[in-house]
């Protein structure tokens, strides 16, 4: 069962350009001030437009040295193949659905155990 | 006996479509991918001329070109003129795949067979090739459909084991571009090698820094600007513009395409503004993101229309002086070989 508490964001897409300003901002406060892993959803993106990069990368930025975790669901297989040209998929982890990224944790976790009795065996043969 | 020869050439329907009809919830199967321009450019090759040359092998000094639209054939009753001027054996081939074929073999089988049409196809079903005896030319009706007809029961096609590939999907064109540029097939890059697997075109201009891996394409008159990254296996055809820091791997990049500074273009199809992804089949616009768009080289395009050896319209000066029908809802165009 996943314990950690998730923060799903929905990504401002088609909106005015003053709503979409706000949003903007609400998405970046919410990244910089979230002790939790977030989940950026761009769900209800149909296509992105430059701006909408402009801001995933702004995203990027924003979680790049930070403890917590940033996902993007892309949505669709579009806006997955867009993520991929942009290169953006190289520095986030990239899911189609909020349900597949919610499982990521778990995955993660599973990796971290292996990683850590992996190490555990190495230590005597490398001393 | 009097040998015609007509080839079909679909007609363009763009990504631009294709990607409205994907926005508009058409189910993303096979079917709903787009198709490509049969005359675009496959390292630098137009598949037309290949099959030219392959015609002009048959002692023919001229062929008939006519273009239709997606899954619609030629009209029957222009096909019929022929029979009517005095063709009595017509080969019709669909622009749609690229075959190294020896079309002297299929006509000795149609003659051994003694059907009134062969259809050529692999092991993948019909190649768009197929010839038809006098008879097979008299239409059953108005909309009787005669090229890529199947082949009616008793009659044996031609069974093709030579190399062949479909043109019109993208995932197939990228594998011919593989072949050509591994020398698995006889299509050879249209250009000067400057190095082991790696051919340039007239005039493109690729920066001192621009990593290129063989085998790899770059077509005439294309720029590759500082820091990008071509190939392997990459096909970047005539007047591209490819941004610095851009990398195009496993992929084709089609006439006047431009392409932003740092993207990655791994195993898809750029036709100007427009993306395919070669594994989910799904297309992209890439224009609203700023990410690529259609480059507009008038001088180029004239410069392309002039290369394609098309002589005179249907009513024009002729060998044969034939005239298509005047009903015929596609234009005619003879070519001389």
């Amino acid at each position: 069962m996943n314990t950690i508490p998730w923060v799903i964001l929905p990504f401002p897409c088609g909106s005015s350009f003053a709503d979409r300003r706000g949003l903007r901002k609400d998405l970046l406060i919410a990244l910089r001030v979230s002790g939790s892993p977030v989940i950026v959803d761009l769900s209800s993106c149909g296509t992105l437009a430059h701006e909408d990069i402009d801001l995933l990368l702004e995203c990027v930025a924003q979680a790049a040295g930070r403890e917590a975790k940033v996902l993007f669901v892309a949505g669709s297989r579009v806006n997955r193949v867009l993520l991929e040209v942009t290169r953006i998929s190289s520095l986030v982890p990239v899911f189609n659905s909020v349900r597949e990224a919610l499982a990521y944790p778990q995955i993660a976790a599973e990796n971290e155990v292996e990683v850590l009795r992996a190490s555990q065996f190495q230590k005597p043969g490398s001393a | 006996m009097e040998l015609g020869a007509v080839v079909v050439v679909p007609a363009t329907e763009d990504l631009r479509l294709s990607h409205e009809a994907q926005t508009q919830a058409v189910a993303a199967s096979e079917n709903a991918r787009p198709f490509y321009f049969p005359r675009m450019p496959i390292l630098g090759n137009d598949v037309l001329r290949s099959w030219m040359k392959c015609i002009r092998k048959l002692g023919l000094q001229s062929l008939w070109l006519n273009s239709s639209r997606r899954d619609k054939n030629v009209d029957g009753s222009a096909l019929a003129e022929f029979a009517r001027q005095g063709v009595e054996r017509l080969l019709v081939i669909q622009l749609k795949a690229y075959a190294e074929m020896d079309l002297a073999d299929l006509l000795r089988f149609h003659c051994e067979s003694r059907n009134p049409v062969t259809e050529a196809e692999d092991a993948r079903g019909q190649l768009g090739v197929c010839l038809r005896d006098h008879l097979a030319l008299q239409p059953k009706g108005e909309k009787d459909a005669f090229a890529g007809a199947p082949p009616q029961s008793g009659q044996a096609p031609y069974q093709f084991r030579g190399y062949a590939k479909r043109i019109l999907s993208a995932r197939e064109r990228q594998e011919l571009v593989g072949d050509g540029l591994t020398g698995a097939c006889a299509m050879r890059p249209q250009g000067t090698e400057i190095r082991d697997q790696v051919w340039v075109g007239e005039g493109a201009n690729v920066a001192d820094s621009v990593r290129v891996i063989g085998p790899t394409y770059i077509g005439a008159r294309t720029i590759v600007r500082p820091g990008a990254t071509i190939g392997p296996f990459a096909s970047v055809e005539h007047d591209c513009v490819v941004g610095c820091g851009t990398t195009v791997e496993r992929s084709t990049v089609l006439p006047y395409s431009y392409l932003a500074p740092g993207l990655l273009i791994r195993h898809q199809l750029v036709d100007g503004g427009y993306l395919e992804d070669l594994s989910w089949g799904t297309i992209a616009d890439l224009q609203p993101a700023g990410l690529g768009s259609r480059i507009q080289r008038r001088e180029s395009r004239r410069q392309a229309v002039r290369e394609t050896g098309v002589v005179s319209r249907a009513g024009g000066a002729s060998t044969r002086d034939f005239v298509p029908s005047s009903s015929a809802s596609q234009p005619w165009l003879r070519v001389q070989l």
